[in-house]
């Protein structure tokens, strides 16, 4: 096949772009694909973490582009999945310590020994987002259902396209049904209305991610967490296979259920 | 494929599809040399290239490649990009549409798109936008603006007007108005979310030195939506 180079991004910070770049990443692999997880936002690198693997970081990406080693050195296996690789950036530099040109030549050279290169974007439209992007070929855009997750996300794709990234798409993230039927935050139809770009997943707020990045382990690595169910659907369409959008619908409450709330008890 | 297109004024508009690889601009542009040499020699041409980003590298690249050795002069470089337009700019560039004629108003200008986050449209003459113009977007218009979709970004209708030259018949429309802040000349009518208009068809308009929010269509005297906070 064909490599594939992503880039995750979002225009706004703390959305989820780094545990997407994970989850996917490994879900990616788990399907048998050759995955490597680019951390590309230099001097606050946060992937290592949320995939585990901080305490096995000899060389960074910085190190690779500055000449102390090479590339493939750089490459750290997950134990935990076949074919699944991240590659660290530095923590003590600074976003102009990577070029655009010198992002491209990084994933050309990954292109040869992977079929998916997903490169985390840092937050913003600056200098760290456009490295970060000029070695892509397509981008995953994230946002949350918050009106300014949406705003920056929209700018973010304008950027893209002038960029000439194809296909965007759009991962809608933190949905929170109960809230979206009381018209306290925007649904995923709103969200698309405004930013008019293809959806390739819908991931619910699940307090299962906090905790499995606290522990390193990104959860598509587990069964059962309904993010990590919309995670791995993402993967497999991102793969070309066809499947369903989850029901994030509340699901109806039975009679019961409706006296025990009238009586306080379904807080 | 690049098009050349004739406009009003012996003006030749050179549209750069916003699919078309930069990378292919140089063979592209050779095309239209080939193919449109006699027409660009001593036009006036408008280059149109959408809502793509332009860089130092891309003008100067069009220039030496394509502007002087056709004979063409350009009249205007047209980007949707905000920051875009501010590089050219700086370079002294002109970013609006021209008119037929020096000093005099242009035609509409109508867009088939939406304008997303950190895009501006400035035309002198009026604008009708079929899309949305999103949160973060701008459009500034010297005549009446219409948008045909939802509106949540930042309109400025009869932008080259003020004081005694202000045109009072200078409109904002909106098939679906969800903006926070309208501009009409020199006045800025605020506006809120609570309002019994909000999300529906509107026309803005200065009434008594202040903006002012009447449904769309409307029947005269009638409708009319209050007049909102104004500012010189």
């Amino acid at each position: 096949m064909t490599p594939r180079v992503i880039v995750v991004t979002s225009g706004k910070g703390g959305v989820g772009k780094t545990t997407a770049t994970a989850n996917i990443a490994a879900a990616l692999a788990l399907l048998g694909n050759k995955v490597v997880a680019v951390d590309g936002d230099v001097g606050l690198r946060n992937l290592d973490v949320i995939m585990g693997l901080e305490n096995r970081i000899v060389y960074t990406l910085v190190d690779a582009i500055e000449g102390n080693c090479r590339l493939n050195q750089t490459l750290i296996k997950d134990k935990r999945v076949d074919n699944l690789f991240m590659i660290p950036t530095a923590q003590s530099k600074t976003k102009d310590a990577v070029t655009s040109d010198q992002m491209v030549s990084v994933c050309s050279e990954l292109r040869k020994d992977f079929d998916f290169v997903l490169i985390d974007s840092p937050a913003g439209i600056e200098s760290g987002f456009r490295n970060a992007s000029a070695g892509a070929d397509e981008a995953l855009v994230i946002t949350t259902p918050e009106v300014s997750a949406v705003r920056d996300a929209d700018r973010i794709i304008g950027l893209l396209e002038s960029m000439e990234k194809s296909p965007i798409f759009l991962i809608v993230n933190r949905i929170r049904p109960q809230m979206v039927k009381k018209g306290d935050m925007l649904g995923v139809s709103d969200v698309l209305d405004i930013l008019q770009i293809g959806l390739i997943g819908m991931v619910p707020d699940d307090e299962n991610v906090v905790k499995s990045a606290n522990e390193g382990k990104p959860l598509t690595l587990g069964d059962g967490a309904q993010a990590a169910v919309a995670f791995k659907n993402i993967a497999a369409r991102i793969t070309g296979k066809d499947i369903p959008f989850m029901n994030l619908e509340v699901p109806k409450k039975g009679f019961f259920a409706r006296i025990k709330d009238a009586f306080g008890g379904g807080r | 494929m690049i098009k050349l297109k004739g406009m009003t004024g012996s003006i030749v508009r050179c549209v750069i599809p916003e699919d078309l690889p930069s990378a292919d601009f140089n063979s592209e542009f050779g095309k239209v040399m080939e193919t449109g040499g006699s027409i660009l020699n001593g036009a006036r041409i408008v280059l149109d290239f959408g809502a793509r980003a332009i860089s130092e590298a891309t003008v100067t690249a069009l220039l030496s490649g394509f502007v002087w050795p056709s004979g063409a002069s350009v009249a205007a470089w047209i980007t949707y990009d905000a920051v875009s337009q501010e590089l050219l700019k700086r370079a002294g560039l002109r970013t609006s549409e021209p008119a037929p004629s020096e000093g005099g108003p242009c035609g509409a200008l109508v867009l088939h798109r939406s304008l997303r986050s950190g895009q501006r449209v400035e035309h002198r003459g009026d604008v009708i936008i079929t899309g949305h113009v999103n949160d973060g977007a701008e459009v500034l218009a010297s005549g009446n603006i219409t948008v045909l979709g939802r509106l949540n970004g930042l309109l400025h209708a009869g932008c080259e007007g003020g004081g005694e030259g202000e045109d009072p018949d200078t409109v904002v429309v909106s098939r679906c108005m969800e903006a926070l802040q309208v501009r009409i000349g020199s006045k800025i009518g605020s506006l809120g979310r609570d309002a019994e208009w909000w999300g529906k068809r509107v026309v803005a308009s200065v009434k008594d030195g202040a903006v002012l929010i009447e449904y769309w269509p409307f029947v005269k005297g009638e409708n009319a939506g209050g007049v909102k906070e104004e500012t010189a």
